[in-house]
This record gives structure tokens, sequence and C-alpha cells, in this order.
């Protein structure tokens, strides 16, 4: 490094405030700080007041918890109560090594996987919600899979889960995470942009890279309804975070073939929360229009309602 | 918000609201009723009563209820858990536009006490809960905080007494309510602390007459969440 090197003491304000990821990568500049990654873990350890190694291990059990839920979502053939999901990563799986892919290998992979969590989830398996339960498949199904199949060094993984975590808080500080307040394009669509950022975050620091992956993927699924079946977090939750996995890919790998984005990230979430509030209320997580209100949805959530007992193991 | 709102909490899905709130409203309940649960009725209401079954909100508020963290796996095997503890549960669904839509009120009798006793809760989205009511008396915390409640009959001076016993030994109050049922005159005071409440406090404040109640509950942070821990 050219420059002088600072110690934490100069670069570090007492706290850091901002509204999204223009100021955050102001702060980058200021501080001189290499990463995006680097600066969230600086952002999150002065606010919260923690060592910075703190939060590192911490985002290590992240990590960790991560891999058991694909690894647990592999393990069996996942089915649920409402009848609604049979085995899709157990058939996926089988796909996969009977030699079906379409795309190679890879894709299946994240297909695959993206399904395990989802499903696990579902199944009430352990997950970690990034940014919810019912798009926890996205992270692990995709970032990770590409992770490993490039053997990337635990401490880069882990960088890129703070790179993730700060597009995240930056679409929570300027529109929300919630499927309840702008439907699914929030959850699923932040998911994905969350994704793609970190996966370029392993190949390149430069953040107009970051930037224009994480406002790709977001772009994409503007305006994504949240109407789940019954209510349940299952159709057609989980086959949206295989879709916001694979468009992650995809903008992640447009980003690193120099594509740059022409709405800014920040100026992408601001319109994400003003369709999210011209959404009506019925396609905002409240099972009343969409999917739910299929004649096929209505069935189901009919006969759910009916022979659902408290204990699932009853 | 934090990075850790954002990526977290590692729990038992499938609804950070409907499971995990469940979950950790039970747990604050078990906590501020500190004692064995021997019987326990769970009245879920309003989103709880009409998409608890899908979401395991029942299991989840009983488990938490038993001593069950968000993220431990026997979250859907609680009812087996309580059969096993030797606690018995039955549950009400109830509609009611006067509560937030995932409202779970959970009251444990005891054969020994000539009361009921009476927590609810509320799930406030992403796994994020409230206490609102404790036995009738309105409060509000969330497990963020290290807490002192303390139940006293309403004499004047007792916030003092509160706030001289922690001072004395170091513990600052960030925060502190205090809350009268009009008609019995019995009085809470809910500290939230920046540190522990050392046992030796409330021990002290159990020994003062006027005082009929003292629950300490560590903040969530350091040993509930996973991704919390130091």
């Amino acid at each position: 490094m050219s420059a002088p090197k600072k110690t934490e003491a100069t670069v570090r304000p007492r706290r850091f405030r901002i509204h999204g990821l223009s100021d955050a990568r102001e702060y980058m500049k200021t501080g001189h700080l290499a990463t995006l990654g680097e600066f969230f873990v600086l952002y999150e350890a002065t606010n919260q007041d923690l060592p910075r190694s703190t939060v590192v291990s911490r985002m290590e059990t992240v990590l960790e918890a991560m891999r058991q839920s694909v690894s647990q979502g592999l393990a069996h053939a996942n089915t649920t109560r409402s009848g609604m999901i049979d085995a899709g990563a157990a058939r996926m799986d089988r796909f996969l090594a009977e030699g079906g892919s379409l795309l190679g290998t890879g894709f299946s992979t994240v297909v695959r996987n993206t399904l395990a969590v989802a499903e696990n989830n579902a199944c009430m398996g352990c997950i970690v919600a990034a940014p919810t339960a019912g798009a926890s498949g996205v992270l692990p199904g995709a970032y990770l899979t590409v992770a490993d199949n490039f053997q990337i060094p635990q401490s880069r993984i882990v960088q890129g889960l703070f790179v993730a975590g700060g597009i995240g808080e930056c679409i929570a500080l300027q529109a929300s995470l919630s499927g309840s307040q702008h439907g699914c394009q929030a959850e699923n669509g932040s998911a994905s942009a969350m994704t793609a950022a970190a996966l370029v975050s392993l190949f390149t620091d430069d953040p107009d890279a970051i930037e224009s992956a994480a406002a790709f993927a977001l772009k994409s699924v503007l305006g994504l309804v949240c109407d789940p079946v019954a209510g349940l977090v299952e159709v057609p939750c989980i086959k949206r975070n295989v879709m916001a996995a694979v468009n992650a890919v995809a903008s992640a790998e447009m980003a690193l073939a120099g594509i740059r984005t022409v709405i800014p990230f920040d100026e992408v979430v601001q319109a994400m929360g003003r369709i999210g509030r011209d959404m009506p209320v019925s396609l905002k997580e409240t099972s009343l229009g969409g999917l739910a209100a299929t004649p096929a949805g209505l069935h189901i959530a009919e006969a759910f309602r009916k022979n659902a007992g408290l204990d699932q193991d009853a | 918000m934090a990075i850790f709102d954002v990526m977290g909490p590692i729990m038992i899905g499938p609804s950070s609201s409907h499971t995990a709130g469940a979950a950790k409203i039970g747990y604050l309940a078990r906590c501020v009723y500190g004692k064995p649960v021997q019987h326990v009725r769970i009245t879920l209401y309003n989103s709880f009563a009409e998409t608890g079954r899908g979401h395991g909100t029942h299991m989840a508020l009983l488990a938490g209820i038993l001593g069950l963290h968000v993220d431990d796996a026997r979250i859907r095997h609680s009812f087996a858990l309580a059969r096993e503890q030797g606690a018995t549960v039955t549950f009400e669904e109830v509609l009611d536009p006067e509560k937030h839509p995932n409202t779970a009120v959970i009251t444990f009798t005891d054969a020994g006490d000539r009361h009921p006793f009476v927590v609810e809760g509320i799930s406030v989205g992403g796994g994020a809960v409230k206490i609102v009511g404790i036995n009738g008396t309105r409060v509000d915390f969330s497990g963020k905080h290290n807490l002192l409640l303390v139940a006293y009959a309403d004499v004047p001076g007792m916030m003092g007494i509160i706030g001289d016993r922690l001072a004395e030994r170091g513990v600052n109050i960030a925060y502190a309510q205090i809350s009268r049922d009009r008609n019995t005159r019995a009085a809470m005071a809910i500290m939230k602390l920046d540190q522990p409440c050392p046992d030796a406090v409330a021990a002290e404040l159990k020994a003062d007459h006027h005082v009929t109640d003292v629950v300490t509950i560590p903040r969530l942070g350091v040993e509930y969440e996973r991704t919390e821990e130091d």
C-alpha cells in the first residue's frame, strides 16, 4: 500500500452513520480501507461496541451454521405436513448424480443446495435467517457452493459474508427486508442482491463490481409479490429461493465481466421500497392474493386447516 | 439495525416471527416465572392462532417454556419433552382484534400457588419479541438488556432503594419503568441494566418487607442466540 497505513484509532469514528451503500463506500475511501467487507467488519464492531475479533468469530459461527443447514437438508428426503414439499433436494441430488445437469454440475449443485436449505427450513431444521428464514437457502446455496468450488480460504468466505450482511443492512436502512412490508422482492430479492455482492467479493475488491452485482440482482426481481399458499413458507417460497440463487450467480458473472449498473444500488433499493409501498396488502404475506388465492392453493389451505395437529410428532 | 440482525438469527425454521419469536416469548416467560413448570395454558391470538400450526408456533412456544433456545433441534419434539418433564399443557386459539397480530398469553399454574402466573408476549418481526404483560401489569421489555424485575406493595421510595442497591455494586440503570395495578396497588419496577444484576442485590431487595417478588434475567444475547456468542 502506498498510502501510510493508518491505525484503527485514526480510521474509526465513534459511530458509523450510513444511509446506504454510497455512504459505506465513502467511509471506505476516507478510511483507506481496502475492501467493503473490512468496512462492514469495522462498522459492526464500532456500532455494536464489540472487539473486532468477536465480530469475526460470530460470522464464523454463522458460516458454520450455514454449512450445517446444507448438509442437514441433504441428509434425508424432506417432507412437510402440508404435503407440498416432497423430497425436492433429494430428487435434485439423484438427478445430479445421474448426469442430468443441463448446464454443468456447478449450476445443478447451486439448485440442489438451495433447495436443501429452504426445505430444511420448512421442515423445522436449523438455518440462518439471512436476511429472513423464508429466503435462507439463497446464500448457502449459491455463495457457499461457488466458494467451495473455487476452494476459497475460510477467512475470505467470512469477509464475503460481511459484504452480504452490509448489502442487507443498506436495504434495511432504505427500505425493508420483510415480505409483509414489501413483498418477496424484499426477502428473496434482498437475499439475491446480498449473495451476488458476496460472490463478486470473492474474486475482486472493486466496489463498482460489487455494487453492480447487487443492483443487477435486485433490479431483476422488483415487484415480486409474497403470496404463500396456506400461509406456509413452502409454495412458492422454496423455488423462489432457487430463482434468487441462480439470479445471484448470473448477476455476479455480469459484474465480473465488467458490466456496470446504470442505476446506482441505493436508488434501486429506494425503488424497491416505493414499489413495496404501492403493492396491495393482498400480496404482502397475507395469503389473500396471488398463488395463495388460486383454487389449488385454497384447496390445500382448507385441507391443512382441517388436518393439522399441534404436535409434529403425534 | 446490526449486521447480525441481517445475518441471523441462527434458528429452527420455518418462520422468524412465528417459530423463533414464539420460542423466545416462551423462554422469556419461563425466566419471568422462574419455577419448574407444572401446568401451562398457552393462548395464541390472531395470526399465531390462524397460521401457527403450519409454522410450529405451538411447539416453539412450549419449547421456549421448557427452556429450549431458538436454534435447538428439539423444538419439534417439545410435546414429548413436556411429557418427560411431567409438565402438562393446554392450548387455546383466540381471534381478538384488540391484540397484536402475533400475541401469546402464557398462564402457569402450580398446585402450591393460590393464583396463576400470567405472562403476555408479542412477536414483532425478525425474531424480535416483547413481553407486554405480567399478571395484568403492563410491561415492555425484550430480553436485549439485563433485567431486574421487582414486584412490591406500592410505597414511596422503592425506586430509590432499588437504585441505591444497584449503585452500591456499580450497576448502571439504562432504562427504568414502573407500573401499578390501580385496584390491588401491586406495583412492579422493571430495571434494564448495563450489567447483569448481582445475586446479592436480588437477595437484599427480597428481604425488604414491601417486596413480594424479585426476578433477574441476564440479557438473552450472550448465551441465547449463537450469533451473539462471544
